[in-house]
């Protein structure tokens, strides 16, 4: 029998037909899972981090008190310029962070100098910072050899071993503007800059791993796109033997 | 300044000059692809625009994710993740979750409609000339935007390939795909999308499987084996006593504890949770409504087809998207020497290969199916945005009496202009690949996501609905995008960073799309109720 005008009416949340039903109640269960899989997983995220320090960040907060009062012991000296090359090492450094983090590296150098020493070390960093600006080649051979000298000359005064990564990152770090001195700018923003690099949000979900992986960012990056295809597979079958059922052709 | 002037030094040398073995791949498979083009060339519009509807749901899947797999997939995604670590995750979600409500929501119902393009059906189902070529306009506009970061792609790789400048590279790689696709047309791009897929899923995955052997991962599956880099670059790696680790520089393959890296939002990448969850929402609404994807749906027989391609077309795409996290992973431990210096960050997957010590015909390869993902896309994209010129402004609007021969040349100007304005575009830079054609997303979701979604499962919503919706999405996205081209031109206006971080470029379809659909839905509840033959076609033909 046809359908009087007022019939003619679609919504999906009120369906008519028994397949639009059908239909209805399936794509309302898959956009819940997909919904709560992408969304619930980030938000539950969200909710128990806990902003986590770096063994690092212990360290600073401990000596940073002296070594901003200029009171520091050499210990705490080696210690601070240990956490500064932690944190100098990281990729996401923006300029201003690094400007910033090399002068405290540079003073703390310095400061860790000898006396007597100070004005032949100003004057190898200068001659190295000279260099590095000309090379065409990272293997240029004085290049290469008077950044050995530097990592062997200070390595020792951090107290870092030849093994310690940051052994490498140290000669190319070093400043010659400001060495003698910490600036204003540099003891203002080391607290802050600390605790943007230091301090992570991390829970019991990105501290377990599963296939070596941290746990939260397999569930993102792998599982979330297997279930996407999972969804979309059922999504298809489901239809399909829905259609076969009601004898509809497309 | 040195340290800048020292870091230019590593990345320098990484690019290097011209190279002889990737420029014949990247142009043996340009010619391959021209070929191809022209044995299976448009012979006619219906040809043209939808590609005689002869491609089998297998074959669809694969030229939907090569369609798909553009320059931002395979270049931008693991810059992002290489840039701002989890962050970067949100855009693997979003450019993947969206085909879920594609899928459920529209893909067999917009077959079923049975138009050629995004507009065509705003305009039937709309009933109104108008709002056709409103819709013409904004697919023309979303082509052009994530045509942008396309053209800045094809630009990189030729600019690393070649050895040249980025502006000449733009002009080059612009004007080669701007005569491929001017060629071959719709049938030609189709399979070609097939062939260029195969391309680029080989061309990625093979460095990965070398790079993790290499650097003594579980390299049977790398997209899983890359776990292990992830965690070891959260925990740090010491200096291995062997020194057998080192990249093309003899740096160790050895970092600082970076937990940075792989931790949720964390401060020292500047992002958060609300823009993690925006991107990740406003790109997948932005996915459900892009006229290049939807325009998929056309060229399969049947509704099922439309359905099954789905399926396919989002797994032969995760398998490039549960891929590219790994170079970023080992970008970030390769480049973490500072003698590396500053990576473009768009280029980190052909750099993480060089650094890798990957052999440099692999590299090669690996930037010609760049290349070969841009193209796919770009192709797509111009005749996506040249179809809404010629078929829904020229002939449906201007011209109704136009001849198909006119109509052909009116949709390969369409083509020229638009390739020439994407050009100038993108010679500005604006922002990486991947940021610029998530602008794309959040326009299409502001703006064609509500009338497909209401369109499709409301009857009731109606003209003047859809009037209210568009006019209320695209004031979100002018306000968007207004202020971010201001302050990209150094220009600060009232409240900017406000609308900066809640309606970011990126992503402000996660405000714009739901006041959209909210206007839409008052408006047309308000209104004339939608005419008789509407609803019933829409029943009959679409929901039948």
């Amino acid at each position: 029998m046809d359908k009087t005008p007022n019939e003619y009416h679609i919504s999906f949340f009120k369906p008519t037909t028994p397949q639009a039903k059908a239909n209805r109640n399936m794509v309302l269960w898959l956009v819940l899972i997909w919904f709560f899989a992408i969304f619930g997983f980030q938000f539950l995220l969200w909710i128990i981090e806990k902003p986590t320090p770096e063994p690092a960040y212990a360290t600073f907060q401990e000596v940073w008190p002296n070594v901003e009062s200029n009171s520091a012991s050499t210990g705490e000296l080696r210690r601070f310029g240990q956490v500064t090359l932690s944190v100098l090492g990281k990729l996401a450094l923006s300029q201003d962070d690094r400007a910033s983090l090399d002068n405290a590296l540079t003073w703390t150098i310095y400061e860790l100098t000898p006396a007597t020493d100070r004005s032949a070390l100003l004057t190898k960093i200068r001659e190295f910072e000279k260099m590095k600006a000309e090379i065409t080649a990272l293997s240029d051979v004085d290049y290469v050899k008077l950044k050995t000298e530097l990592a062997q000359q200070l390595s020792p005064l951090l107290q870092i071993s030849k093994s310690d990564v940051r052994s490498k990152i140290l000669p190319l770090e070093l400043v010659s503007a400001d060495m003698s001195s910490m600036t204003g700018k540099t003891r203002e923003s080391m607290p802050v800059i600390m605790k943007k690099y230091l301090v992570h949000n991390q829970s019991f979900l990105t501290d377990f791993k599963f296939l070596g992986f941290p746990f939260h960012y397999f569930y993102t990056a792998i599982f979330l796109l297997i279930l996407f295809v999972g969804l979309c597979w059922l999504y298809c079958v489901k239809t399909d033997r829905l259609n076969a059922k009601m004898d509809i052709i497309d | 300044m040195p340290v800048l002037t020292f870091a230019a030094s590593g990345a320098t040398q990484l690019e290097g000059s011209f190279k002889v073995g990737p420029a014949i791949i990247l142009i043996s498979i340009l010619v391959l692809f021209v070929l191809v083009g022209i044995l299976f060339r448009a012979k006619d519009t219906t040809d043209f625009y939808a590609a005689g509807r002869g491609i089998s749901k297998v074959g669809s899947g694969m030229a939907i994710a090569s369609n798909w797999m553009s320059a931002a997939s395979f270049l931008g995604m693991a810059a992002l993740m290489y840039g701002s670590g989890y962050h970067g995750l949100a855009y693997v979600v979003g450019w993947t979750g969206g085909y879920v409500l594609l899928l459920i929501l529209m893909a067999g119902q917009i077959r079923k409609y049975g138009k050629y393009t995004a507009a065509d059906f705003i305009g039937d189902r709309y009933y109104s000339q108008t709002l056709r070529a409103v819709g013409a306009i904004i697919a023309i506009l979303i082509s052009i935007s994530y045509c942008v970061g396309q053209f800045g792609g094809i630009g990189l790789m030729f600019k690393w390939v070649m050895g040249i400048d980025y502006a000449w590279a733009v002009i080059i790689g612009g004007a080669v795909v701007l005569a491929y696709t001017l060629i071959s047309g719709m049938l030609g791009v189709t399979k070609n999308m097939q062939i260029q897929y195969i391309i680029i899923i080989i061309s990625f995955i093979i460095p990965l499987f070398i790079l993790t052997f290499k650097f003594d991962y579980f390299w049977l599956l790398p997209q899983v084996g890359y776990g292990s880099v992830v965690s070891d670059a959260v925990a740090g790696i010491p200096i291995a006593e062997s020194q057998q680790l080192v990249n093309s520089f003899g740096h160790d393959f050895a970092m600082v504890p970076a937990p940075e890296y792989a931790m949720p939002w964390d401060p020292a990448t500047g992002k958060t949770f609300y823009q993690w969850i925006a991107i990740a929402f406003s790109l997948m609404i932005g996915t459900a409504g892009l006229p290049h994807v939807i325009q998929r749906f056309y060229v399969v027989p049947k509704a099922r087809d439309a359905r099954w391609s789905v399926v396919w077309g989002l797994f032969f795409i995760c398998i490039l998207y549960w891929s590219a996290p790994a170079y970023a992973a080992f970008g970030k431990i390769l480049s973490a020497h500072p003698e590396v210096g500053q990576l473009a960050k768009d280029a980190i997957v052909v750099y993480t290969a060089q650094l890798g010590d990957v052999h440099p015909l692999i590299v090669g390869f690996l930037a010609a199916g760049g290349v070969s993902a841009a193209f796919s896309t770009v192709s797509g994209l111009l005749v996506a945005g040249s179809s809404a010129f010629a078929h829904d402004l020229y002939v449906k609007v201007i011209n109704p009496n136009a001849k198909p021969k006119n109509q052909l040349l009116a949709a390969r100007l369409g083509t020229v202009l638009m390739a020439m304005i994407v050009t100038v575009i993108a010679l500005a830079k604006l922002a990486l690949i991947g940021q610029l054609v998530a602008v794309a997303f959040s326009l299409a979701g502001c703006t064609i996501f509500p009338l497909f979604l209401l369109g499709i499962w409301w009857s009731d919503s109606n003209k003047a609905g859809a009037i209210a919706g568009l006019v209320v999405g695209g004031i979100v996205s002018a306000i968007s995008l207004s202020y971010f081209i201001a302050g990209k031109y150094g220009v600060t206006w009232p409240l900017h960073n406000f609308v900066d971080y809640w309606l970011g470029a990126w992503y402000f379809a996660i405000i714009g799309a739901p006041l959209a659909i909210i206007a839409h839905i008052i408006v047309s509840k308000i209104t004339k109720e939608t005419p008789l033959e509407i609803r019933k076609f829409l029943i009959e033909k679409v929901h039948s």
